[in-house]
């Protein structure tokens, strides 16, 4: 059972939504290429961070949690969760922006993105020593301005709120694979190279690494959508 | 004492962004707050960018050095200014761009005052002949025309 673990987690990760997507009422398999062009545009540049990461020690990987397959020094699970991970999290934000009108959240950009830069800078500042800290403050700070300054995306709010909706989901998969539930952690740390504080077992890093990822996601996947499935 | 800092810079801040507004973007700076009242180019920058780097600047510098000399005075007079900040972005972005549909329909006499005299300020086309400079706080009259009952 244990080699199994890290592909299982990939799997009821994505089993819900996947099945969900055929459902006529919303109709998310019509959108799967267009998913998965968007999601490979984002997973290449952060799976080139994690091949960095990993190669460096940063952190690595508990190969007895999986089948065994390394390609560029990362578990092949890995990197079908640059492809799970934010199947859910697009699906979920799809999903929502569909049947309900989340624009109040919008109200919200701004304060979002002030907040995020003033927090994030000061922490950079504090913790430029510890690689993950600054790199997640870097990626997350540029991906934030360049979304409300440059490209003036609206929708900054309510993908936010969907991300808070979404937190069960990246508590029960970033908390199996730090060590909660199980026995040890399927990705380690080291404690040099990051804040040390952890939710439950999480690193806060990667809350706010998620995040980017997650606005990210978002982003490429609105532009492909207006490509390839314009809207009537 | 701490908490009278932040209540201190918060309310000064009223203060500081009237007068950049006033002698800064209606001043030397004009030529980057000028399609903010006339529309005459589709500007990238806005007015609130402006505004966020000169709120966000000095807020981050100051939270760093105070949270390097354990938590001393810089950090709350930082944390004044963020929250005036996220305060005046919140209230901005309700009203100006009106993203959301909330409070368009608001009966609070505060808000109506701040949205009239927002207005009122965007009627001068020009630099010069403004009014109602502030943001959170707007001339007397505004409220006056609210808060008294018809």
């Amino acid at each position: 059972m244990m080699p199994y673990t890290y592909i299982l987690i990939n799997f009821f990760t994505v089993v819900i939504c996947f099945l969900a997507s055929f459902d006529r009422r919303i109709k998310f398999n019509k959108l799967f290429g267009t998913y998965l062009l968007s999601a490979t545009v984002v997973a290449i540049p952060f799976i080139i961070w994690d091949i960095w990461f990993s190669s460096m020690g940063v952190w690595w990987f508990d190969t007895r949690y999986t089948l065994g397959l390394v390609i560029a020094g990362l578990p092949l699970e890995e990197w079908l969760f640059f492809y799970c991970i934010p199947f859910a999290c697009v699906f979920t934000y799809y999903c929502l922006d569909q049947f309900f009108n989340l624009a109040w959240a919008n109200a919200f950009n701004t304060l979002i993105v002030f907040t995020a830069v003033i927090f994030l800078s000061v922490a950079g500042l504090l913790y430029y020593d510890r690689i993950y800290t600054l790199l997640t403050v870097i990626v997350t700070l540029v991906t934030l301005c360049y979304l409300h300054f440059v490209a003036r995306r609206e929708w900054i709010g309510q993908a936010t709120f969907t991300y808070l909706i979404l937190m069960p989901g990246f508590f029960a998969v970033n908390g199996i694979l730090t060590g909660s539930i199980i026995q040890s952690p399927v990705v380690n740390y080291n404690p040099a190279d990051f804040l040390g504080v952890r939710m439950i077992t999480i690193p806060v890093e990667d809350a706010v690494y998620g995040y980017s990822q997650f606005l990210l996601n978002i982003y490429c996947f609105t532009i492909a959508k207006k490509y390839i499935n314009p809207e009537p | 004492m701490n908490l009278l800092i932040v209540l201190l810079v918060f309310v000064s801040m009223e203060g500081a962004t009237w007068l950049i507004h006033r002698y800064i973007m209606h001043g030397f700076l004009w030529v980057l707050h000028r399609d903010h009242h006339d529309h005459s180019n589709e500007g990238s920058l806005e007015r609130n960018d402006l505004f966020f780097v000169i709120f966000a600047a000095p807020a981050i510098a100051l939270l760093y050095r105070g949270v390097q000399q354990n938590f001393s005075n810089l950090f709350f007079i930082g944390l004044g200014i963020s929250l005036y900040g996220m305060a005046y972005f919140f209230v901005h972005d309700i009203f100006i761009h009106q993203r959301a549909k909330i409070f368009t329909k608001t009966k609070n006499p505060y808000l109506l005052a701040i949205r009239r005299a927002h207005k009122q300020h965007h009627k001068h086309l020009g630099k010069e002949k403004g009014e109602c400079f502030g943001f959170l706080w707007v001339p007397m009259t505004y409220f006056k025309m609210y808060f008294n009952k018809k």
